[in-house]
């Protein structure tokens, strides 16, 4: 039976600046991902049909995969903006953007069913629709964050920590979204579901990690390793378990829980490496240095 | 012994396992009352209902078409009917039913504008030509039409048949108002035809004046004329129709006006509308939506009742079609009532339609528990070779689950329907269940587990600060989505925060005594 143990890092070899390096230069290069994509597309990630407005039709088509395909592009009058295909099913998944000679969803069924396709769902949604969901949901993941953070310092009462762990939740989002537009994943309400989760998980072991080294007695470099303990044990768990779901949820084509599975799978190894760089570099140098000032 | 003062925690968890039990799989739950009956279609085996995403069906967000002048200033003993007949005729492309005014106090009122494709200036310039000055012109309806909407939709859904349909309201975070429509097992053609007319439904006389060569079109019979709705049928000869009664009131009116438009002339009246409306005798036009669809003249019988009198007593008349669908049509429209205000499928503004096809619900509702089960069992895995004892790991997937299966019950209880959003909470409620149980077992369980109950205390109580910090911070992250009746979101927002509080409050806890019994058993 294979043993899962968490090794126990000797953290005295690196410095603090050493620490913080790696995760703060790829908090860096996510904001740059960001960024450029905000220059280069307008928006700072891929929106999904839920916030741009369009229509995305499911069809169920059996046969080669081409011939499908060409037989749906001939299908409507309007041309798809992507085709994608759920394998395990034979399913097909075509969205249109909601620009595109203002297609609706009606005269894209009656389109399809013309055409002799099978529609297993259709569902669409106007553009500004669309923009009053991305408003409640950035709205949504905004003050989510922002009562994390007064809570946090609520209950810390100290600003370096309290920080520390508010910088670590910021990192883990930007980094997921980064992700997201490298791998082509689109902000969906799964996807904003699934960064509201990320808070949660992050400031889990931030949490527990500031607990066991600030308000417990114990040498620092063992209390770092209790937690540490707990807290690999607890993120990897939840890394498996988001792997093995995203991976399932692929094969059956359901998007919504998919989106989830990756984009926690994406937040969570963020969350290891800011949690145990970034945030206990910054404690370090909080309780060894910071506290005697 | 074991003794219930100390393990009344874990006591508590099988009382709510068992009330959980009782709401999903007791069938004395399932005769709920009608308003839970119609949100969605029941499962088999469970009490659970489940959303259109996993059962079917079509759902359609909509806003309402129309403009709101507010402040308008009216003597108090001007009659709202009048004025609104006056704001129509000076409104290109609107009729009387397109325009409501209701009074706000003694001498304002609100005008609301409803006719298709206007735009602000046409309203203003209408009402100013009508010798009104608004406050101001915002886009959208009141409060008391959006209601009224709401009713006769839900009204409409019914009389059509399709059941477990559903009508309400929603509002977005930037103030926006919709309606929702929810109709399970029906696809999105049906359900848009049905709840996209107005539905108004008036009989007109269509005759020459005083031997005029002209033709005049007047109304001599609206919805609110009619007192009861027959059954849509065929009569023998195959010609459909809808009996009505018209009410006590109207009926003396409308059998004055039909003398006196020559319908009901002796020996009655042949109509040729269709064939030649030129030269025909006075007809009856059926206008729906403000559409001719038949043109009917008068039995020979029926004119005579009319013309001695005798037909007010009676009072019964029939709706003539030319089809059956059309008769079944009317007679929906007219026990519904018609719509004050249409919904907006166009435009910018419009909203949302989404169907999901009865296949596609089961496929999604069967994948996704098989997806939920492989990823516990991915987390089982995971803890046994963790803690390589099944004391720790084996309670801590029971508990776990046990939060899931208190979440299914709450949701069976009241009704909830389940859709993807919720199951999406259900995963985050595992996630964080998860990690807290492996806090709390670590924390127990550090330096060969805890020897006293005093230890086991000081050792529960730090564990739990930190559990309950984060599940706070989880509470805090959802509400907002939770509290908004708009977004897709609510479900999981709802779940996860309950979720959350299950967690915190009854089940977590449980573990550790659990825990504390299972590898100690000093209790």
């Amino acid at each position: 039976m294979a043993v899962f143990t968490v090794p126990e890092v000797d953290y005295t070899r690196y410095s603090n600046r050493q620490l913080a390096a790696v995760p703060i230069f790829i908090l860096f290069i996510s904001l740059s991902v960001i960024g450029g994509w905000y220059l280069m597309t307008g928006s700072p990630v891929i929106q999904g049909i839920a916030f741009t407005g369009g229509t995305e039709i499911q069809i169920a088509a059996t046969g080669p995969q081409n011939a499908v395909e060409t037989e749906i592009r001939q299908a409507f009058d309007a041309e798809p903006e992507s085709i994608r295909s759920v394998p395990a099913q034979d399913v097909y998944i075509v969205t249109f953007q909601s620009d595109v000679g203002s297609v609706d969803a009606a005269t894209l069924e009656s389109q399809a069913e013309a055409a002799g396709l099978t529609v297993r769902s259709i569902s669409s949604v106007s553009a500004s629709f669309g923009t009053s969901t991305q408003a409640l949901a950035l709205g949504g993941l905004a003050v989510a964050f922002v009562g994390m953070s007064l809570l946090v310092f609520a209950m810390f009462r100290v600003f370096v920590p309290s920080i520390a762990v508010v910088i670590s939740a910021f990192s883990d989002i930007m980094i997921a979204v980064a992700f997201m537009n490298i791998f082509g994943i689109e902000l969906s309400l799964g996807t904003v579901a699934a960064l509201l989760m990320i808070i949660g998980y992050s400031v889990d072991s931030d949490i527990l990690l500031n607990n066991h080294i600030l308000r417990r007695s114990g040498e620092f470099y063992s209390s770092t390793y209790r937690a540490m303990r707990t807290g690999i044990t607890m993120t990897l768990t939840s890394i498996i378990a988001m792997s093995v779901m995203a991976v399932v949820a692929t094969l059956f084509g359901i998007q919504l829980l998919a989106s989830i599975g990756t984009v926690l799978v994406f937040g969570l190894l963020a969350d290891l490496m800011n949690t145990y760089l970034l945030n206990l570099s910054l404690l370090r140098w909080y309780k060894f240095e910071g506290v005697s000032r | 012994m074991i003794s219930i003062r100390s393990n009344w925690r874990v006591i508590l968890l099988v009382v709510f396992v068992l009330i959980s039990t009782f709401a999903l799989f007791s069938p004395t739950l399932t005769d709920r009352s009608a308003t839970a009956e119609v949100i969605t279609e029941q499962s088999g085996v469970t009490n659970l209902q489940y959303g259109l995403q996993l059962s079917g069906g079509t759902r359609i967000r909509a806003p309402l078409d129309g403009y709101t002048a507010s402040g308008i200033e009216l003597g108090s003993d001007a009659r709202t009917g009048d004025i609104e007949r006056e704001v129509a005729e000076q409104i290109q492309g609107a009729d009387p039913t397109d325009v409501i005014v209701r009074r706000t106090a003694q001498t304002t009122a609100t005008v609301e504008v409803t006719a298709a494709n206007m735009t602000v200036d046409e309203v203003q310039d209408g009402l100013a030509a009508a010798g009104f000055e608004p406050d101001g012109i915002r886009e959208g309806v009141t409060e008391t039409t959006r209601e009224e909407v709401v009713r006769i939709l839900q009204n409409k859904v019914n009389e059509a048949g399709l059941s477990g349909g559903t009508v309400q309201q929603v509002s977005t975070a930037t103030g926006d108002n919709f309606i929702l429509i929810e109709v399970p097992n029906e696809d999105s053609t049906a359900v848009r035809e049905l709840v996209s007319d107005r539905g108004t439904v008036v009989v007109e006389a269509r005759y020459q004046p005083d031997g005029s060569p002209n033709y005049t079109r007047d109304i001599v019979l609206q919805q609110e004329d009619f007192q009861s709705i027959g059954t849509a049928q065929e009569r023998d000869s195959g010609r459909p129709f809808v009996p009505v009664t018209v009410t006590e009131t109207s009926a003396p009116q409308f059998q004055q006006s039909m003398v006196e438009t020559g319908l009901a002339r002796p020996g009655g009246t042949r109509c040729t509308y269709e064939t030649n409306p030129n030269n025909t005798d006075p007809c009856l036009l059926l206008v729906v939506n403000g559409e001719v669809t038949n043109a009917f003249g008068m039995s020979p019988n029926l004119a005579n009742s009319l013309r001695r009198g005798e037909w007010a007593q009676e009072s019964v008349f029939q709706l003539q079609t030319t089809n059956i669908s059309e008769a079944q049509q009317v007679a929906i429209n007219l026990r519904a009532g018609a719509l004050p205000a249409r919904l907006d499928f166009s435009g910018d503004d419009g909203g949302t339609t989404s169907f999901i096809s009865p296949s596609q619900g089961v496929d999604f509702r069967v994948n996704s528990l098989i997806a939920g089960i492989i990823a516990v069992l991915a987390v089982s895995v995971v803890v046994f070779v963790r803690y390589r004892d099944v004391r720790v790991a084996a309670p801590m997937i029971v508990t776990a689950l046990s939060e899931v299966f208190l979440l299914l019950g709450f949701a069976a209880g009241i009704g909830y329907p389940l859709d993807l959003s919720v199951i999406a909470g259900f995963i985050a409620v595992i996630g964080t269940g998860v990690d807290d149980l492996i806090i709390i077992a670590d924390e127990v369980l550090a330096e060969g587990g805890a020897s006293s109950q005093r230890v086991f205390k000081s050792r529960f109580r730090r564990a739990f600060w930190v559990i309950g910090v984060a599940a706070a911070t989880t509470v805090i992250a959802m509400s907002p989505l939770a509290i908004l009746s708009l977004g897709d979101l609510q479900g999981f927002a709802i779940f996860t925060i309950l979720g959350v509080l299950i967690g915190v409050i009854i089940t977590r806890p449980a573990y550790g005594d659990i825990l504390q019994l299972l590898t100690t058993g000093n209790h």
